[in-house]
């Protein structure tokens, strides 16, 4: 079997312990960069000591080496707040903070100053933030100047002070007068405990420790939890410094709590699971975007680690090997496999006390079957990995959960570490699936003979040109098996087909065992399909988590001939519009106009102009040759002045009427022309009632 | 040394930035205060690098849980917000007096919204979605699954994360650089409702994606979202020019995967960095108007030869038509250089529908004759262009026939019969004389 792997990839992915949660890394790299990235300083200093300290503390934890040099400036504003009289409390414990980070050189007269600042502050105080500070300040200061006379003698009292702001679910108030309490109040009143304690001479009484680790365990009781075992302390009070997210009140009772375990110098007894759940928590946070959240993560699980070593299994996949893939490394030299790398190693991803690792169960992800493998992980001290170097004989290709634990060497280490018992892990065994007969076949309908076949090679081009009507079906059929030859089911089997205008058709591919078999009868998919006869395209897709050669394969096209739709048949869905189509320019209109009419030569008009006017002509000629005159014209001078004027009337409207062709319109004209007419009567009836009396005396002569 | 200096100046001018330009306002179409409603805090320092890149775009964040009783977003009829950003996908109702109408009234009187599913959405964002045209999976532990296309992991292997690279081609939707790299998505998908014509597929899936349970065997029914049917991230673009962004995953905003390195499954390339940022800094800028916005001003048209618009055309005149189109480039209004915007003259339907030329400085003109119909017109720019907002401009203008002292007087053609009558004039003239003093 060795063997038959020796030609495979295989994959082993790791998953996460259960299934709602990814795989949780240690503190990495990552959040180095994002380190230095979120808190880079303008102009070489920070904007606040509070800044100063956050980004000092963080680059600290995470072993940064100061890349900016900020000790100058750092100092300097040191030096100027702790001179200053005007300073707000926060300020010298903020400028103390970053003075123990970057041991600046102080004056030691401005330090006594502050000295008697802290003292005179912490008798007048009355809030937890008021002793929060003032002691804080103490005890840096005693940290920071050996020569500080900085005891407490009355620190009973002052332990009880703060104590009486204590709530009984284990909650602080932040003053006597503000009835609200909350988880963040809770981390700054142990911080201040702590203090008290350390400071105390003579010592605090016993008793008083006591309680005080009972509130710290009823502190634990509130506290919230997901699902997947994380464990969080949550705020709801919204206070005068704002909201408090879960991630700074859960790192400000961490900080508390580290507090305190370093004041007394005391076993806790905190809930390893619930500090494992801490850990979850700030580590699942992932790299935080803000430079606070950062800072609150980083410091926490640096007192995480403190308090209680945390131990993070980091489990991944690596390594197959295979002589194809010569730049993965090869664990071992006559396996031919390396299976699950397990690194060990605490939150802040420092390694791991001398520990082995051993693979308890493995179960077939999905079934509650579990074989029992108790099999240690052999450790390479070079890479500080924990390396499974055979697989049992019964894992093939699939989805295991394998299940881890770690056993410490030294017994002492049980008490200091926790390490949150099994871990379970979701792994996939990857390999190249074997496919095989593939054909696909169209059968006639009645008899079931076979009418075409064709060979496939999968994965690889195809290109089938079928075609079928509906009484007869298509077959396509493959086996599929593993390495091993055992049979292998993928999750994504599935036949499409679709037609040319874009109407897909999806068919899963079921199996027997080994073969996968469909066959798709035409005769009951007429309805379906719309009764769209046309060109099919086939296209198969079979894919798995587990397979390495997933694969989508277009194969060829059957071209159907199905009956026409019936009346009543359901019309295919609408399809989308392409958008790129639907927003393209329109094509351009132009307005057609109406031809104009046709006309015929100009010369031919004047042609016929010309005919026309021939008769003119031929009657003047006529006139002529009759002999026309104009000799009884009236010679006396009224009658042929009302002649003249009778017709130059006439020779008007002629020439109105000329006009109207010219230029005036209708209404000018028939003004005009009645005009004319009334003359023309006028001087028409003159001149022909003398003509016609002039005719009647002829006659009468 | 410099760097830190402009920074600090970048700062202090957004810090200004909001005092001067307090509002959305046709002029400046930018977005500037926007609701984060959240389902958890922490978020907000997970998905900080997504918040980060809209503060330092000058944007006015307003977090706030989704159960936070003092959520709303209009008050005494006035909205107190220009985009709304849910990334709350498990909410089943929202604190306050938001609700789906609530959301629904927000995006309809003009403004805009960004949504983000996830496996396990609530009822609530899918009814949100289903309003804007998209239906997430009905299958509530379905999730987008693809075993030829998922990013290659050391840590994941149910192929659940997916990297996507099939994007809408859209220089102004997903800004003039190319994403190289590829999106990783992990999460639920959808599919766009064919009838609603506004709504489009931003990133789509592979063709070999399908949305399934992965941790239980298919039944026998095949799966109802597969292929390049699925969208992972969709956008939508509004009547009145609101930007919404439906998304399966809420996961694609996060820090995590802003900041991973990818390489899909089958190809050799390998990035440093998911193409993530990249891919939602630049959906959001056009999501809040720094991109697409055009406006159009100065309609004018008049008769060729004239500069005075007429307030009337007659058939057959022949007309100068001019617009200018300017595109908002986030901070100012620069002209928007396009071969494509035409004009239409139009009466029940165009008569005429020609593609204007530009002088590359934001003017549009062309010249064209008059149809000869005569009616009521509209000069018309209809301008719809992928990722912009849509221009709809219009002007009426009556056109009317030739009055009847317009037509040709003097047709050749005609010569005959006129000359017909002036001869038969002349001869009534001359024969009326002789007629009466012949002798």
């Amino acid at each position: 079997m060795a063997r038959d792997l020796g030609i495979l990839i295989i994959a082993v992915l790791v998953l996460a312990a259960t299934c709602e949660s990814a795989v949780l890394s240690p503190v990495s790299e990552s959040h180095r960069s994002a380190a230095l990235e979120l808190f880079s300083p303008a102009d070489g200093s920070y904007g606040s000591l509070e800044e100063t300290y956050e980004a000092l503390k963080t680059f600290k934890v995470l072993g940064i080496e100061k890349k900016h040099d900020i000790r100058t400036s750092s100092c300097a504003s040191v030096a100027d707040t702790l001179k200053s009289t005007s300073s707000a409390l926060k300020d010298f414990v903020d400028a103390l903070r970053v003075n123990s980070i970057l041991k600046c050189e102080l004056n030691s007269e401005a330090v006594r100053g502050t000295q008697s600042r802290f003292k005179d502050s912490l008798n007048g105080a009355n809030s937890l933030i008021d002793f929060y500070y003032s002691i804080g300040g103490l005890v840096l200061l005693k940290e920071q100047m050996s020569e500080v006379d900085v005891n407490l003698g009355d620190a009973d009292r002052i332990f009880r002070s703060i104590k009486a702001l204590g709530q009984s679910d284990g909650r602080w108030r932040l003053s006597s007068n503000n009835p609200e309490s909350s988880n963040n109040a809770a981390g700054i009143a142990l911080e201040a405990l702590a203090g008290v304690i350390s400071l105390a001479t003579p010592q605090i009484g016993n008793s008083l420790i006591t309680t005080l680790k009972n509130d710290i365990l009823k502190l634990f009781d509130g506290i919230e939890r997901y699902d997947d075992g994380t464990y969080y302390f949550d705020e709801k009070h919204v206070g005068a410094r704002g909201h408090q997210s879960p991630l700074s009140s859960s790192a400000s009772v961490v900080r508390g709590i580290a507090a305190v375990a370093a004041a007394t110098s005391e076993t806790l007894n905190l809930p390893g699971e619930k500090i494992l759940g801490l850990a979850k928590f700030f580590l699942g946070v992932g790299v935080p975007g803000s430079a606070q959240d950062l800072y609150h993560q980083i410091d926490a699980l640096s007192y995480l680690e403190n308090i209680r070593q945390v131990l993070w299994k980091l489990t991944f996949f690596r390594a197959l090997y295979n002589k194809a893939h010569p730049d993965l490394k090869i664990y071992s030299s006559d396996l031919d496999f390396v299976a699950a790398l397990v690194r060990v190693s605490t939150v802040l991803g420092s390694p791991a006390p001398t520990l082995s690792v051993r693979l308890m169960q493995i179960f077939v992800s999905g079934s509650k079957d579990a074989s029992v493998i108790d099999q240690e992980l052999k450790f390479d001290a070079v890479s500080g990995m924990h390396v499974l170097e055979t697989l049992p004989k019964n894992i093939d290709v699939g989805s295991y959960v394998f299940s881890f634990e770690v056993i410490f060497h030294n017994p002492e280490h049980k008490k200091t570490y926790v390490s949150g018992g099994r871990t379970r892990v979701l792994v996939h065994i990857t390999g190249v699936i074997k496919i095989d007969n593939a054909e696909i076949v169209i059968l006639d309908g009645d008899r079931g003979s076979v009418e075409t076949q064709k060979k496939l090679k999968l994965p690889g081009d195809n290109t089938v040109a079928l075609s079928a009507n509906h009484l007869q079906k298509l077959r396509l059929s493959f086996d599929l098996s593993t390495p091993f030859g055992n049979a292998f089911k993928p999750h994504q089997a599935f036949l499409k087909l679709r037609h040319e205008n874009g109407i897909d058709h999806i068919f899963l591919v079921g199996n027997s065992g080994k073969k996968f078999e469909i066959i798709l009868d035409f005769l009951g998919l007429v309805e379906k399909f719309f009764y769209l006869s046309g060109r099919y395209n086939i296209q198969l897709t079979v894919g798995d988590a587990d397979m390495e050669n997933s694969f989508l394969q277009p194969l060829g096209f059957v071209e159907l001939d199905l009956p026409d739709a019936p009346e009543k048949a359901t019309r295919p869905p609408p399809q989308a519009v392409d958008p790129y189509s639907r927003y393209g320019p329109k094509a351009e209109i132009t307005h057609i106009f109406r031809a104009p009419e046709k006309r015929p030569a100009k010369e031919l008009s004047l042609t016929f102009l010309g005919l026309i006017l021939v008769p003119f002509f031929g009657f003047l000629a006529g006139l002529v040759q009759l002999g026309a005159n104009l000799k009884s014209f009236p010679k006396s001078t009224v009658p042929s002045t009302f002649a003249i004027l009778f017709h130059l009337g006439i020779a008007a409207v002629l020439a109105l009427y000329a006009l109207f062709w010219l230029k005036l319109d209708l209404f000018t004209t028939l003004k005009a022309l009645g005009l004319l007419g009334m003359f023309l009567m006028f001087v028409g009836h003159k001149t022909l009632s003398h003509l016609a009396s002039t005719s009647s005396k002829l006659k009468s002569v | 040394m410099a760097a830190p200096k402009v920074a600090f100046l970048l700062l202090n001018l957004i810090s200004i930035l909001p005092l001067l330009v307090s509002s959305f306002s046709p002029d400046r179409p930018t977005d500037r205060r926007i609701l984060v409603v959240l389902d958890d805090l922490s978020l907000k320092s997970s998905h900080s690098l997504f918040f980060s890149s809209l503060k330092s775009r000058g944007f006015d964040l307003d977090f706030k849980l989704a159960d936070d009783p003092a959520i709303a977003v209009k008050r005494y009829g006035q909205y107190m917000y220009d985009g709304l950003i849910l990334l709350s996908p498990s909410t089943e109702r929202f604190g306050g007096s938001l609700d789906v109408e609530g959301v629904l009234d927000f995006v309809d009187s003009g403004h805009d919204l960004i949504v983000s599913a996830d496996a396990n959405a609530s009822d609530l964002i899918r009814n949100i979605a289903a309003e804007c045209g998209v239906d997430f999976d009905e299958d509530p532990s379905a999730v987008i699954v693809d075993h030829s296309s998922y990013a290659v992991s050391e840590t994941e292997g149910d192929h659940t994360l997916i990297a996507a690279d099939d994007f809408i081609q859209s220089d102004v939707i997903l800004g003039n650089k190319k994403i190289e790299a590829t999106v990783l998505f992990k999460g639920i998908g959808h599919s766009l409702n064919p009838a609603n014509s506004m709504v489009l597929k931003a990133l789509s899936a592979s063709p070999s994606s399908y949305s399934t349970n992965p941790s239980s065997k298919l039944s026998s029914q095949p799966p109802s979202l597969y292929g390049t049917a699925i969208s992972l991230v969709s956008v939508v673009q509004a009547r009145n020019a609101a930007r919404i962004m439906i998304s399966g995953s809420l996961d694609m905003f996060s820090n995590r995967l802003f900041r991973a390195g990818v390489q899909k499954s089958g190809s050799l390339n390998k990035y440093e960095k998911s193409g993530n940022e990249q891919f939602i800094t630049e959906l959001s800028k056009w999501i809040f108007h720094e991109r697409g916005h055009l406006k159009a001003v100065n309609l004018r048209h008049n008769k060729v030869g004239e500069s005075e618009e007429p307030s009337m055309y007659r058939i057959n005149d022949d007309l100068e038509f001019s617009v200018e189109i300017f595109e908002w480039s986030g901070s100012s209004w620069v002209p928007h250089v396009s071969k494509d915007v035409q004009v239409q003259f139009y009466m029940m339907s165009p008569y005429v529908l020609k593609t204007l030329s530009t002088n590359g400085k934001g003017l549009y003109h062309t010249s064209f004759k008059v149809p000869d119909v005569y009616g009521v017109f509209q000069f018309k720019v209809e301008y719809q262009k992928l990722g912009y907002t849509s221009l709809s401009l219009s002007k009426q203008i009556p056109v009317r026939p030739f009055k009847h002292n317009e037509y040709e007087r003097f047709i050749t053609t005609a010569f005959p019969y006129y000359g017909a009558s002036f001869s038969m004039m002349a001869g009534f003239f001359i024969f009326s004389g002789v007629y009466l003093y012949n002798k």
